[in-house]
């Protein structure tokens, strides 16, 4: 069984080597004992812990060095490294074109348009105070003109009242003035012609109370 | 009937399928070197998916944003938040590195974890996360140590090493050695998270196919999420560092 599924891949059988050849984890549900994979993962373990000084070292070391070391099942440096970098150092020159430096120009730009434009919005309020104490000092105004044309009505039309009633008064005092003139005419006649009576009276009466003789 | 034999025959299937390989990598040779094929097509995938989408969401900005400019936006402004926390005011310059740090590492984690690999067969070994090889991991912790240094030294000149006998001479050794735990740390952490991970949820698909490894597949999902940006921030905090002091 063992034998029929590590035949499939031939590769790993031709590189064992005793210390650091590539393993295949294979786990199976059946119920075998796991007691392979358990010695295994333990080598695994101990060849991780085993490499990680040997790691600290290789990582300064130059990289033909590191050509020459056997195949690693998973601290296998080769060439992969330097490529990887490069590729990285690519993906940034190409995404410092593509996306960080234009959209963050666009960005930083609207954010300045819209700053100024709160700044715009800020200062015409102050026009619209402005605006509003005009209209106030116009409509003052105006209430003011109102006031002067309505006592300057007021006054002339109290004046040509006083003319008026002046002219009637006038009128009024002639007309009395000719009554009472018709009426001392009248006492005159009046007197006059009473005096005459009186006079013609009087003759009667003194003819008549004085004996005749 | 050979029931015994046809039932062990359609295990063997299944065996194969979930069979997991570590340390099997398909070999080019250029020159005399070796090169871990497997690793480069990966790369090459999650550096069209990149490319692509770029392209596609930012072509016309507009000024209020479609969703694909709208979740580009937001990735940009993490980045840069991340940048300007981590490395200070002098952030502008080291925005693509950082992004694209990130973006790479996070891609390939989570195009490792989601995309269908196992379809495509090849003659030996298998496609997974390009971050899954210890060489790739180091490519990039040894990338951000070049970048930590140059950040330096571009700064302040030789004065920057002065900074290894600060605060006090007794700690040269520390310091030294700091520079070789960097990006020992940075590689060995990606690395082991993202191969790991994959492990365990082989392992167990193997063992109980439908429903059980999804828990572990969502964890996995958010771990190498992390790990994007762990690894990015170190580089951010590293460069920072270096480039921090009374200029």
């Amino acid at each position: 069984m063992a034998s029929t599924v590590m035949a499939t891949k031939p590769i790993a059988l031709a590189k064992a080597s005793p210390s650091l050849s590539p393993r295949k984890i294979s786990i199976r549900a059946q119920a075998k004992p796991s007691s392979t994979s358990i010695p295994n993962l333990k080598r695994l373990t101990s060849k991780l812990l085993f490499s990680v000084p040997s790691i600290a070292m290789l990582a300064a070391t130059p990289l033909p060095a590191l050509a020459e070391m056997e195949k690693a099942g998973l601290f296998d440096f080769n060439l992969t490294l330097p490529i990887i970098a490069i590729e990285f150092l690519l993906l940034m020159v190409a995404l410092d074109k593509l996306y960080f430096s234009p959209l963050g120009a666009f960005m930083d730009a609207r954010d300045a348009k819209i700053r100024a434009e709160l700044s715009e919005v800020k200062d015409t309020s102050a026009e619209v105070k402005e605006l509003e104490e005009k209209a106030v000092a116009v409509m003052r105004a105006a209430r003011a003109e109102i006031a002067a044309a309505l006592s300057k009505m007021k006054k002339e039309m109290t004046a040509e009242l006083e003319v008026k009633l002046a002219e009637e008064q006038a009128r009024i005092e002639l007309e009395l003035a000719a009554a009472l003139n018709n009426l001392e005419k009248e006492k005159e006649e009046a007197l006059r012609v009473l005096d005459a009576q009186i006079d013609a009276l009087s003759e009667e009466i003194v003819r008549k109370v004085l004996p005749t003789t | 009937m050979d029931v015994i034999s046809s039932s062990i025959k359609t295990y063997n299937i299944w065996f194969e399928i979930s069979g997991v390989e570590v340390g099997q990598h398909l070999y080019w040779q250029i020159g005399g070197l070796q090169i871990h094929a497997q690793v480069l097509i990966t790369s090459w995938v999650v550096i069209a998916i990149l490319l692509v989408s770029v392209n596609i969401a930012v072509r016309n900005p507009q000024t209020i944003p479609t969703d694909g400019q709208n979740l580009f936006e937001y990735i940009l402004e993490f980045i840069r938040d991340l940048s300007k926390t981590q490395i200070g005011d002098e952030y502008g310059p080291w925005i693509p590195f950082i992004g694209t740090m990130f973006l790479f590492i996070f891609v390939s984690n989570w195009s490792g974890a989601l995309l269908p690999w196992k379809i495509i067969e090849l003659p030996h070994g298998e496609l997974a996360a390009p971050t899954n090889d210890i060489n790739t991991t180091v490519a990039l912790a040894l990338l951000t140590s070049v970048a930590y240094f140059y950040a330096g030294l571009s700064k302040k000149g030789l004065s920057y090493f002065e900074k290894y006998i600060k605060p006090t001479p007794i700690l040269l050794p520390i310091n030294i050695l700091e520079d070789f735990t960097k990006p020992l740390s940075l590689s060995f952490r990606l690395f082991g998270n993202i191969l790991a991970d994959e492990l365990v949820v082989v392992v167990l698909v193997s063992l109980v196919p439908l429903v059980i490894p999804i828990p572990v597949m969502l964890l996995g999902l958010f771990t190498s999420g992390i790990q994007a940006l762990i690894f990015a921030t170190l580089a951010a905090a590293y460069i920072g560092e270096s480039m921090e002091g009374h200029h």
